[in-house]
This record gives structure tokens, C-alpha cells and sequence, in this order.
């Protein structure tokens, strides 16, 4: 054990030696003072007004934002990009052209002249100097050509550079963004529709139905499920998707009225129980899976256990978070009756609702 | 006399048993097939209005469509873009509502197989404050008629979003970011910390504390322990909105393989998650977001999250190289102990 002690002492008593404090406390210097400045700020309370949002239109951009570093500032990088992070590939703006624009006015921190590099390229630049002003600095943008693409947004990345041509290290950085919208109406290339059929019997493409748009269960017994089912095709082309919920009540004769279950629940003879479900079943037989070769649209859980039955108004039964093609889908009913339940016609009309989804 | 009275029975029963026996009128044939925009968005200055159309198709082609169109309010059912719509006729009006600035037609008829365009328009008076307007289009056919227990409706509805240009408070805060599971038929959707299977979207979150509707862009990176990177640039490539209040989950698939395919006679391009070939491993995900309209401050949300996929195989072969790790330290401690207890038993017979 001695030996090992004497064998470390002799091993950093070198290094003792060849590393003293001086040097030590000039390396910490370098990594605390002289490495700060490379660690950018983002600029605060950046912003993008473009004075029209049309499409293809001339118009004027105010871009503004706050310098966060005191550091001298000599030029400031704006590049206009789909995409707003900093580190990945640029890609222009169909449509954006930036190459005649004149900076009409600046505000806060000035002194800068313009110079447009690219149609999505143009850096600010001036005599380096330090950052006097501690509000917002504006500059305005003339003759700036907005994209084309409504559909989605796009970004102005901004980068400040001691130098006087946007090159070495940058000192503060960050991006706003911008969409362009025709004032009318966003579409894309083929407009958004949503298809929706509902019928005792539906065709595939809700290209028809049977017409029929009543069922007739039969008398209630305590000792017998009535059954009944119809079926609904829906699809959509709209990348949000679609949403179908249920509504109406349940099954009543003026003041008597069924319950329904707000959990799945099977189906309880002798009991009072109105409830639906998407799904084929067997207890009792009754209904069938949902048809059609997309996955994406699917019942909803509560709606899609096998010979558990649910019926909440309002409740989403179906829905497809995505584009779909046309889906089919088979409503199944029960209905359940006590013994003293009143006497009387019980009836219902359940409203299917689609719609698209934000 | 008597004869006349009995003329005049003989007479009531007939007109009485005749309105019997003819069959009463069936029901017109009604469709209930149709096609419709689920969604219209505006941009428009105060004192201005827009004079858009609504295209409604019957698909139908044996029956034509008869609908009843009014404007309702409607907010989020949950954390998705379900909107929950207030059909009562006394619901209140949101503080949000578009209704008193939108003008539909009442009703319309459809010919079979054909469409019709109506006329819609959305105006704003001048000096109306900025923000995000919003409420549906409900396109409902008429209640069934005939003899039956349960009687069928279908309803459809365009989502209508009116944005005034302006100072407008915006305020998104990040409540949840990770690997999520899309849900299934079978399962609720939610975030995850470790999966067995292979994960195919990262999700992240908001609530929405502004006054106006928000779509957030940016992106996602991914990489795993061996410092392989997967990058998500579009995080919200449908543009979805966090509705006012609402905390709104937004789902971005690590991996995704556009289509083209053929709807009602249009091609149009569907995205779906497919397999991004994750290896199995620890996973850091970083995230970029930016969200700001026109005019106002671009605000920024930089967040950090994690998870482990561990696929069953993946088990199996570590619990596999744990045992026989296992083994080979066993037979080396073995190994040792007999050797150590030879040299001491030589040692003893010295």
C-alpha cells in the first residue's frame, strides 16, 4: 500500500510541475471569457409584418427583433427559408423574390445598407459598432415578391455577425415567420371534400342507398334483445381528416325513457339498455366490421368492442386522423326492456354528423 | 226518409273505406349522399367582407338531396381536432363565434348525381377587433318519415375560420412532449417512455392561453445513443390548429411515405407513418417550434425528451449475453478458487 502511495506522489509531483497554477488559471480564462461570445443569444421579440399577404404580390416586409448580446454588430444575415431552424438545408420560397428589395427605413439599431446576395438572400451591413439600442430595431423591406404557396408557412432566419459581410461567427441569431393567404380562401391543389352517406343500406362511393331511413325492431320483450343495424360510408381527401359523432336520444315513448349505457356495456336482458356499437357481434349477432382497405379510419374504442354496446349523444363513434378513402361502416343497435317498462312505441332518429376536422 | 238515411251511411262507409284502401303516397325518395368542403379559412381586414361559394354534390343517382343549412358554434371535443358543435337552438354564442358575421342560403336541393354552389359570405364591420373567428356550416337532410323504431339523419358540416389581422395575444405553452402511440381501435392514444414496438411518431402538447387560434411550424430531431440522427422538419404538416383554451396534441410520424391516390376521381397525396428503422436504444428528441401571425412577434418553444425502445428480440438477446456473461465470470471465479486452492494445499504439503 506504501509503495502505491509513493509511486502516485511521485507521479503528480511531475505534473505538479510541468502544469503550474499560472497556466492552469489562463486555461480557465479561455473557456469562461474567451469562449462566451460563441455562445449565441437569440434575438428577443422577433417579428414579420408583411405589409400584404397575397400571394405572388410586391409588397413591403418589417422585420424587427431585439440584439441580445452586447457585442459590435457589422452586418446581419436574413435568409428566407421554408424551414425556420437555422442548421438545416434552405429551401426557397416558391415564388419569394427578394433581389430588387430596397431598405426603405430602419429604426433602433441603424446605420445598415442593404445587399440582396440571392432572391432569398440579403444582409444588412454597416462600420462595426456596438449595440446602442436597447428596444426593438425595425427595418423595412420594399418590393419583396411574397411566395406562391398558401399552403404553408415560411421562415426569415436571422443571424448578426461582427464582420461586415455576414461571415464568421455568428452573435445572435434566431427566425420569424410568414404565410401567405390569398384573403379568399386556402385550397390546395385539388379542393378538400368530404363524402358522407348514411342508410339503412349504403352503396360503396355513396353512390346510392336503399332509401330507407327507418327500422322497424319489432315488440319489446324482457326475455329478448331487439336488434337493428344501418350503415354509413365516409371518406375524405382533406389531411386533417374526418370526425363522425352520434347524436339524437335515446329510445322514448313521450315521457318514458330507455337508458343507454355511458360506458360499453353488454347487452343485460330484462333490463332497460339502448346502445350501438361499429363491430360485428354475437351476443346477440348483430352488425359487422368496418369495410374498406385504409386503416386509418376506425371506430372510436368505446364503439368498437364486440358485443358491448354504448350510447352517449355527442360522442365521436368514428374518425380518421389523416386523408382516407371511402370506408364503410355498420351501426349496430340493441335494445333491452324490463318487464314493468311502460307500455307505449318507442322510438328514436339518430343524427350521424361528419365533419371535417381543424 | 229512412231510405235517405241509409243512403247516407251507405254513402259515408264507401268515402271511408275507399280512403283506406288507397295506398297512401309514399314518401318522394329521398338522398342522403353528399359531398361538401370540411373546411374554409379567411383572412379579413376589419370593414371588409369575402363572397366565397359552398360546392354540395349528391352522390346519389336515383334520389335527389334536400338540405337545411344553419351556422352553429362549436369548440374541441378533446385534445385532437374533433370539434364538438353546439346544435341546441339556445346554445350561447362563443366569444369566438363567426355566426353573426356569416350569411348562408336556408335550404337547397341537390338533383340526383348533380351539384349546386351557393353563395356564402363572411363580413367583418370596420373597427372590429383582431383575433379568430370560428363556427360550422351544418348541412342536415331532413328527418326520415315512415313507420319504424329507430329513424336515420345525416348531417355534414364545413368548419369555417376567420382570421382579423392585428395585434393579437398569443400564447402557447408546451405541456407534453415524447414518443406517442397513435390509438387504435383498441387502445386510447398517449405518450410513452418505452415500447416493445418499434415507435413511428414523436407528439408534443400545447395549450393554447391566447385569443386566437395557433398552428405552430418547426421541427424535430432524433437521435439515438449511437449519435444517428432522424429529423422531423415538418411538425405539423396538415397545419392543424390549437383551438382557443384548448391543449392541443400534434402528431408528427419520424418516418413519412407520401402516396398518391385516386379520391372521387381526383389524385390527391396521402401521408402515412411507415418504419423508420430504429435501432433499439435509448432516444433523445429535441424540439423546435415557432408560431406568430402576421405582424406580430414570432415566439419560439425549444424543448428536450426521451425514450428507450426495447423490442422483445432485443430482450432476449441481452438477457442471453447476461447469462453467459454470467457464466464465463462463474467459471473464471471457479477457475481462480481451484487454482488459489492449489497453491495453498502446495503450499501446506512445502
Amino acid at each position: 500500500m506504501r509503495h502505491w502511495l509513493f509511486r502516485y506522489h511521485a507521479h503528480a509531483h511531475m505534473w505538479r510541475h510541468m502544469l503550474p497554477y499560472e497556466a492552469l488559471a489562463i486555461f480557465v480564462i479561455i473557456v469562461f471569457v474567451v469562449a462566451m461570445p460563441t455562445s449565441a443569444l437569440r434575438f428577443a421579440e422577433r417579428g414579420l409584418f408583411m405589409h400584404s399577404s397575397e400571394p405572388g404580390e410586391t409588397t413591403s416586409y418589417t422585420v424587427s427583433f431585439r440584439y441580445m448580446s452586447p457585442e459590435p454588430v457589422g452586418s446581419v444575415d436574413m435568409l428566407f427559408c421554408i424551414d425556420p431552424i437555422p442548421h438545416h438545408e434552405c429551401v426557397t420560397p416558391l415564388g419569394l423574390d427578394v433581389s430588387d428589395a430596397v431598405l426603405s427605413s430602419q429604426s433602433g439599431e441603424t446605420g445598415f445598407v442593404m445587399d440582396a446576395l440571392a432572391p432569398n438572400h440579403i444582409v444588412l451591413s454597416r462600420a462595426p459598432s456596438m449595440i446602442s439600442s436597447a428596444g426593438i430595431s425595425s427595418y423595412v423591406f420594399d418590393n419583396i415578391v411574397n411566395p406562391l404557396d398558401t399552403g404553408q408557412s415560411f421562415s426569415i432566419r436571422l443571424r448578426s455577425h461582427a464582420s461586415t459581410d455576414a461571415s464568421g461567427p455568428q452573435i445572435d441569431f434566431g427566425s420569424v415567420k410568414g404565410q401567405v393567404t390569398d384573403g379568399v380562401v386556402l385550397e390546395t391543389q385539388v379542393p378538400p371534400m368530404l363524402i358522407f352517406c348514411v342508410a339503412e343500406q349504403v352503396m360503396d362511393q355513396c353512390l346510392g342507398t336503399n332509401e330507407n331511413y327507418y327500422t322497424d325492431m319489432g315488440e319489446l320483450s324482457s326475455d329478448s334483445t331487439l336488434t337493428a343495424q344501418s350503415q354509413m360510408a365516409v371518406g375524405t381527401n382533406a389531411s386533417s381528416g374526418f370526425a363522425i359523432t352520434v347524436n339524437g336520444g335515446s329510445m322514448a315513448a313521450g315521457t318514458s325513457v330507455i337508458d343507454s349505457p355511458s360506458t360499453p356495456t353488454e347487452s343485460q336482458p330484462g333490463e332497460n339498455q339502448f346502445g350501438i356499437n361499429l363491430v360485428a357481434n354475437n351476443a346477440p349477432t348483430v352488425g359487422s366490421d368496418p369495410e374498406g382497405t385504409w386503416t386509418n379510419a376506425i371506430p372510436t374504442p368505446d364503439y368498437s368492442m364486440a358485443n358491448h354496446y354504448k350510447f352517449v349523444p355527442g360522442d365521436v363513434v368514428a374518425y380518421s386522423p389523416n386523408v382516407s378513402l371511402m370506408k364503410k361502416f355498420t351501426v349496430s343497435y340493441i335494445v333491452n326492456s324490463r318487464e314493468d317498462l311502460k307500455p307505449g312505441v318507442y322510438s328514436t332518429t339518430m343524427t350521424f354528423i361528419a365533419s371535417g376536422r381543424f | 226518409m229512412k231510405r235517405l238515411k241509409s243512403f247516407i251511411l251507405i254513402a259515408l262507409a264507401v268515402v271511408v273505406a275507399g280512403a283506406y284502401a288507397v295506398p297512401a303516397p309514399s314518401a318522394a325518395a329521398q338522398s342522403s349522399s353528399l359531398s361538401i368542403a370540411p373546411k374554409k379559412e379567411y383572412v379579413i381586414e376589419p370593414g371588409d367582407s369575402v363572397d366565397d361559394k359552398l360546392t354540395i354534390r349528391n352522390l346519389d343517382n336515383s334520389a335527389d338531396l334536400t338540405l337545411s343549412l344553419r351556422v352553429v358554434d362549436f369548440t374541441f371535443t378533446d385534445d385532437g381536432g374533433t370539434p364538438k358543435l353546439f346544435l341546441e337552438d339556445d346554445a350561447p354564442q362563443t366569444t369566438w363565434s363567426l355566426k353573426p358575421f356569416v350569411t348562408v342560403p336556408k335550404t337547397v336541393t341537390v338533383p340526383k348525381s348533380g351539384s349546386k354552389t351557393l353563395d356564402m359570405s363572411v363580413a367583418f364591420p370596420a373597427g372590429h377587433g383582431a383575433g379568430s373567428y370560428y363556427s360550422a356550416i351544418v348541412y342536415s337532410t331532413s328527418a326520415p318519415d315512415g313507420a319504424g323504431n329507430v329513424g336515420l339523419a345525416a348531417s355534414g358540416v364545413t368548419l369555417v375560420f376567420a382570421q382579423v389581422p392585428g395585434k393579437v395575444n398569443e400564447n402557447l405553452k408546451l405541456e407534453k412532449f415524447g414518443a406517442y402511440q397513435q390509438a387504435t381501435a383498441n387502445k386510447e392514444a398517449g405518450y410513452f417512455f418505452m415500447s416493445l414496438l418499434e415507435p413511428q411518431r414523436v407528439a408534443y402538447t400545447l395549450k393554447n392561453n391566447g385569443n386566437v387560434t395557433a398552428a405552430p411550424v418547426g421541427s424535430i430531431t432524433l437521435k439515438n445513443m449511437f449519435g444517428k440522427t432522424y429529423e422531423i422538419s415538418n411538425v405539423n404538416p396538415s397545419g392543424s390548429l390549437a383551438l382557443i383554451g384548448q391543449s392541443r396534441t400534434y402528431t408528427a410520424c419520424i418516418k413519412l411515405a407520401s402516396q398518391n391516390i385516386n379520391f372521387s376521381g381526383d389524385r390527391t397525396s396521402a401521408n402515412t407513418c411507415v418504419s423508420a428503422g430504429l435501432w433499439p436504444g435509448y432516444y433523445s428528441a429535441d424540439l423546435n417550434l415557432f408560431y406568430g401571425q402576421n405582424g406580430n412577434p414570432t415566439q419560439e418553444i425549444i424543448s428536450k425528451a426521451s425514450f428507450w425502445y426495447l423490442p422483445w428480440w432485443f430482450l432476449i438477446i441481452v438477457f442471453v449475453v447476461l447469462l453467459l456473461l454470467a457464466y464465463i465470470v462463474w467459471r473464471i471465479t471457479q477457475a481462480v478458487r481451484n487454482r488459489s486452492s492449489g497453491s495453498i494445499k502446495l503450499k501446506k504439503r512445502k
